[in-house]
């Protein structure tokens, strides 16, 4: 502190030196400083202008070829923005750009692709970003939300395929696509143009209560005595309580029921460890927006429904049926409860056998699970329909072709498909959809399937198995190869891979649930009215869904009693619920008078 | 100190032209890059003023005024941000400076060389190793059924979910961050102990203080202009909360309590393509805390006599 | 008393010893248990068994890598991009630093080039802008995107600046009067007496674009030519991203597939290793390096 009193200015030492010895002009120097900043000025200009001379000067057209699957006289060079995943399996040497589906369009439609970007998840979201920011977005991209493609329909991005569409789609894409009475197409239009190519998305519901049958027989539980698949809330809560009280996995530290923290999700694809299937039982749709029989919309998880199931779950807690550390346990400790045998229920869509409960099989290979849905007070499974959209590719404004989109589509929804003659002429793509390479390495890795392709392909592997059809019959290779690992692990369960019981049990139980429920008309479909984004929402809802989901866990888990969730509906209209619900209702039934 | 002017000699003074010329030539290829990537970029900053659409260009887009800021303070969420920062900030340098003092003045105390070494050797590690690789690290340790959550279950507190928890969110990247740079922190104050006149030492033991009395009346004090000029650097990074941490950490599970400037200017911007928006709260971001490094740099001149820059 | 006062100094000199030891303790234990993932087999890593050593030990995560060619690629990427930067960034700091320990007198204008420095440093446009930068710069999956943003590191610029200062005169003046010019003072004189800074912020160049990630996240739109660090922050993809996301079934599947603790454990270590290497020379110049640079009277 010796010298603690000494003031300098600022910048540093050059300052304790006499000032003013030597001072350029004034003049002089304000000159040079204005014409160095004018320099830079352009300069930034230049190199911050983004905005692309790309868009703006179109290729020359390469004479596009008639019909569906027309090739191009001359290579067109097509740019892509590509949405991958981490392991897409591709032989040896293949790569996202060069793979035999990339090739497959080079040779039928002489198409060559380059990628523009290469993401997965959140990174994709990032590149997408990037790209518009710099105002050059590649010639093809696909984009994940409706959010997105109003924006990029809005500001006037993306290139109108209304006539692409009439033009070259094939027949059977269109009856794909009629298959779901518009409600696939109509997300993709603006004033009745057809501004992207949408991906179809099948009704995911129910959500399915897989339970340990293997543990069901130990314990000589008995459910469902009526045989119809579906069971009650009660018999649920009795077999969380046998479960939790007998501990057949013999683990020492069972858990009755378990949830992820984020407790609902608002489809039924992706999603596992859910209350979704609790909450229909009552009538409830977690985060879906429905429309009351005065064409009030309202947001399901704000219902009195939503707050009787969440009343349930909070009695499970106090009662111990529901694992006293939920809220903590996330996804992987859940998926962790279940490989150690402490946990003998779980909830998800149909598909969870093939990637969540195999490793549950993989442990322990006596392990078995059984598929219900669970039935309100009445007998009956409520349902909503999924968003019959999943995700979006679009086209650039200002491509030369963007035909090309659509033609891609027929190459590989239909093309594909239904070609007989695809092993000999392909090999290499027929190879590809054996082995398992993943969709994302189609240029396209939306799905484009009919509205009943579900079932259907059900019903091809069930006539197979039983022996009503032959195995040429089978429509798809992917059934084709689902009914080998059906017979062989039927055949011979013990012997038969985790894969193989896998695929049993989601198609023979879970599928057959569905199918179940279709034929004796036990689901009661509610149609949600909105699926999109509205202004408020992209602002709010974040802060909305925090809000949503700390006061249903802190409600289940006791820590607020069930009368605060009058006071989150309260909370959440205030935060701009009451707003958003405004939107909707305009966007649902237009302006009010 | 002071005396920094030079007397040049005559024969200097002679070539002084042209070195003068060699000196801007010298500079030039350095400047060229940061008028290029430091200063040109800058001009970026007015869409924070604009409506940016990004088909537009900066150049076309509408310039809507202070817009995008007032909408800032009228979300809830962005006063929620900046405690988030404050308060993740303020908590590592506090913690971070008690402790790398703690442990340099402990670590004066060793005499076992072979020891000494080997523990600085383990503690100045983490500081090298990125985010990226700590974040596994912390993730396996802290994780449901990590060894710490195991230990927990042992002694009979139950698990904690660290890094899922609103509550628990904010002292993990303080004290993750602590452990990252203590070590490293620590090499300017065990520097500044050294530096201390043993005499001072020598002459307290005389007079029969005990250890904990010297540190207090000789090695702390000695150590004050350090600590003095390193807390104005801490300052400075009072609204960075640390992105490259939280962001390898953090889910949206924990928002909350966990979202920092940084990581919501990132979201919006490169998430969400709230362009103008994300890039207003950068700017205030940038302006607040250009102040507080040219306030840090002025305390720093004047309480301890030397500077940061 | 004598004795008795010793005893209390001793032990109050093995509390210390305990404490500084728990401490290297608690900064090791963590890296030892990623080691230990590394060498477990993967059902026991799954498991969650894995505390600070090896449980069924196994190297085969590490054949695995052995195998993995992106991996490689990303390390070679990691490796170039470091060496360019550290090249650049050296040449570029020292032609800089020497003019700007100048006085304003002996190089005119020296203040105007310091406070631009300085304010770019303390100013920054932000993401979207450098991007566009770089972008129009047509850098955008070339390894100069990596390199040329980060080129004038402006802090060592100033650490090795003050350290040019601190450079008696006498030496530059006796060099001039035999007649050399600029720039062999600077070779023949200053930098041959600034090891320490310069190894310092060699080092700094170093850690610096080794660790970085974020720049591949910005600037690389596919994953083969991610650095190292991107490459190992883009495998943590967690699950719940993906549901999050709307993932297809085939994607979730993936996923379950690609998470294989010990591989991604043993991906760290090797990742690791370059900094190791050069760890004893780091920790050798450090000490001497940020005492005389940064904090310099």
């Amino acid at each position: 502190m010796r010298e603690m009193g000494k003031c300098r200015k600022l910048w540093c030492r050059q300052v304790s030196e006499r000032p003013g010895t030597m001072r350029p002009t004034t003049t002089r120097r304000r000159m040079m400083t204005s014409a160095a900043i004018l320099a830079v000025t352009a300069l930034s200009a230049a190199f911050l202008a983004g905005c692309g001379g790309k868009a703006e000067t179109p290729a020359a057209v390469a004479a596009a070829g008639d019909g569906p699957l027309g090739a191009y006289e001359e290579t067109l060079v097509c740019a892509a923005g590509r949405s991958t995943i981490a392991n897409p399996k591709f032989p040896e040497g293949d790569s996202y750009e060069d793979n035999a589906y990339t090739r497959y369009v080079k040779d039928v439609l002489n198409v060559e692709i380059r990628d523009e970007f290469e993401a997965n998840g959140a990174d994709y979201d990032r590149q997408v970003s990037l790209a518009i920011a710099s105002g050059e977005l590649p010639d093809i991209m696909q984009i994940g939300s409706k959010d997105l493609l109003d924006e990029l329909v809005e500001n006037d991005l993306v290139a109108d395929l209304t006539e692409a569409y009439e033009e070259y789609a094939s027949d059977y894409i269109k009856e794909i696509y009629d298959s779901y009475d518009g409600r696939c197409l109509g997300q993709a239009s603006y004033d009745g143009r057809l501004m992207a190519m949408p991906g179809t998305n099948l009704d995911g519901a129910p959500c399915v209560t897989y339970i340990r049958r293997d543990w069901l027989d130990k314990l000589g539980i008995r459910i469902d005595e009526d045989g119809d698949k579906c069971i009650s809330i009660e018999e649920l809560e009795m077999v969380a309580a046998a479960f939790l009280e007998q501990d057949p996995g013999g683990s020492g530290k069972p858990v009755g029921l378990a949830f992820a923290p984020y407790l609902t999700a608002d489809d039924y694809g992706g999603s596992g460890y859910t209350m979704n299937a609790v909450a229909s039982a009552f009538g409830a749709f977690p985060k879906v927006w429905l429309a009351d029989e005065d064409g009030e919309v309202y947001y399901s998880s704000t219902s009195p429904q939503m707050k009787e199931a969440l009343g349930k779950l909070a009695q499970w807690f106090r009662d111990g049926i529901l694992d006293p550390q939920f809220g903590t346990r996330t996804w992987d400790d859940i998926t962790a409860l279940l490989t150690n045998g402490q946990l003998g229920i779980v909830f998800g869509p149909w598909h969870i056998p093939d990637w969540l409960l195999n490793n549950v099989r993989a442990m322990d290979d006596e392990a078995d699970f059984a598929a219900y849905a669970i039935a309100d007070g009445e007998g009956r499974v409520n349902v909503t329909h999924s968003n019959a959209t999943g995700g979006y590719m679009v086209v650039r404004k200002g491509y030369s072709n963007p035909e090309v989109l659509v033609k891609l589509v027929n190459l590989y929804f239909d093309e594909m498909v239904n070609s007989t003659a695809l092993a000999e002429e392909h090999p290499d793509v027929y190879d590809y959809i054996n082995q398992g390479v993943d969709g994302t390495a189609r240029v396209i890795s939306l799905e484009v399937n009919a509205y009943t392709s579900l079932l259907d392909d059900y019903e091809d592997i069930r006539a197979c198995v039983a022996g009503e059809i032959a195995e040429d019959e089978v429509h798809t290779a992917e059934s084709r190869s689902i009914v080998e690992s059906v017979k062989k692990y039927v055949e011979n369960p013990s012997e038969a891979g985790v894969t193989d019981w896998a695929k049993n049990v989601s198609r023979m139980e879970g599928v057959a649930l569905i199918d179940r429920m279709m034929e004796t008309g036990k689901f009661c479909w509610e149609t949600p009215v909105f699926y999109g984004v509205t202004e408020t929402m992209r602002m709010k809802s974040a802060n909305l869904g925090t809000l949503e989901e700390e006061m249903f866990v802190a409600i289940v888990t006791g820590s607020k009693d069930i009368g605060a969730f009058d006071e989150f509906v309260a909370t959440w209209e205030a935060q701009g619920g009451s707003q958003i619900r405004t939107e909707v209702q305009e966007a649902v039934f237009g302006e009010e008078e | 100190m002071g005396k920094k002017v030079a007397k040049m000699g005559g024969a200097a003074r002679a070539r002084g032209v042209s070195s003068q010329r060699m000196y801007h030539v010298m500079m030039l290829p350095g400047m060229l890059f940061v008028l290029i990537f430091c200063y040109i970029p800058m001009f970026g900053v007015v869409m924070a003023f604009q409506d940016y659409v990004p088909a537009k260009g900066i150049l076309g887009s509408k310039f809507v005024g202070l817009k995008n800021f007032s909408y800032m303070f009228s979300l809830p969420d962005v006063s929620r941000i900046f405690v988030n920062t404050l308060v993740i900030a303020i908590g590592k340098i506090i913690l971070g400076t008690l402790m790398a003092i703690v442990f340099a003045i402990l670590l004066n105390e060793i005499r076992c060389k072979l020891f000494k070494k080997t523990v600085q050797t383990i503690v100045y590690l983490p500081h090298f190793l990125s985010w990226v690789v700590l974040a596994a690290v912390v993730v396996n340790m802290v994780n449901l059924d990590g060894p710490l959550n195991q230990l927990l279950e042992l002694v009979g507190l139950g698990k904690i979910n660290f890094l899922g928890s609103n509550v628990w969110f904010r002292p993990m990247i303080i004290a993750t961050d602590v452990w990252k740079e203590f070590g490293y922190n620590s090499i300017v104050y065990l520097a500044a102990i050294t530096a201390i006149d043993p005499g001072l030492h020598e002459a307290a033991a005389m007079d029969g203080a005990t250890w904990w009395k010297r540190v207090w009346h000789v090695t702390l004090p000695g150590m004050l202009p350090i600590i003095l000029l390193m807390a104005a650097m801490n300052l400075t990074s009072i609204l960075s909360a640390g992105f490259d941490q939280i962001y390898n950490l953090y889910s949206p599970m924990v928002y909350q309590t966990g979202d920092v400037l940084d990581t919501y200017v990132y979201r919006m911007g490169l998430i969400s393509r709230q362009y103008s928006f994300s890039t207003a709260v950068g700017l205030l971001r940038s302006v607040v805390g250009m102040i507080l490094m040219l306030t840090a740099n002025g305390l720093a001149g004047r309480f301890t006599d030397r500077k940061i820059f | 008393m004598v004795t008795r006062k010793g005893i209390r100094a001793n032990l109050g000199l093995a509390v210390i010893y305990l404490i500084v030891f728990a401490l290297g303790l608690v900064c090791l234990l963590p890296l030892l248990n990623i080691l230990a993932l590394s060498f477990s087999s993967s059902e026991a890593a799954a498991a969650n068994l894995v505390g600070f050593v090896p449980v069924k030990f196994t190297t085969a995560a590490y054949q695995k890598i052995l195998e993995d060619r992106q991996f490689w690629r990303s390390f070679g990427i990691s490796v170039l991009r470091v060496v360019l930067q550290l090249v650049l960034n050296l040449i570029l700091i020292v032609l800089m630093a020497y003019p700007l320990s100048k006085s304003k007198r002996e190089f005119r204008g020296r203040n105007i080039y310091m406070n631009l420095l300085i304010f770019a440093m303390l100013f920054s446009g932000g993401m979207i802008p450098t991007y566009l930068v770089v972008k129009n710069l047509h850098l955008i999956n070339t390894i100069w995107a990596l390199v040329l943003p980060g080129a004038v590191p402006i802090f060592s610029v100033i650490m090795v600046m003050n350290f040019f200062m601190g450079i008696p005169k006498s030496l530059e003046e006796a060099a001039v009067i035999d007649g050399a010019t600029p720039i062999q003072v600077l070779t023949r004189v200053y930098i041959p007496c600034s090891k320490p800074v310069i190894a310092t912020i060699t080092l700094f160049s170093i850690v610096g674009s080794w660790n970085d990630f974020f720049g591949g996240l910005i600037y690389m739109t596919k994953v083969a030519n991610y650095p190292l660090q991107t490459y190992i922050q883009s495998l943590s993809v967690s699950l719940e991203d993906i549901l999050n996301s709307g993932g297809s079934l085939s994607s979730l599947v993936n996923a379950m597939e690609v998470s294989s603790q010990n591989l991604n454990a043993a991906k760290i270590v090797v990742s690791v290793v370059p900094l190791l290497l050069i760890y004893p020379i780091l920790q050798k110049y450090l000490i001497t390096g940020i005492v005389v640079g940064s904090v310099k009277e």
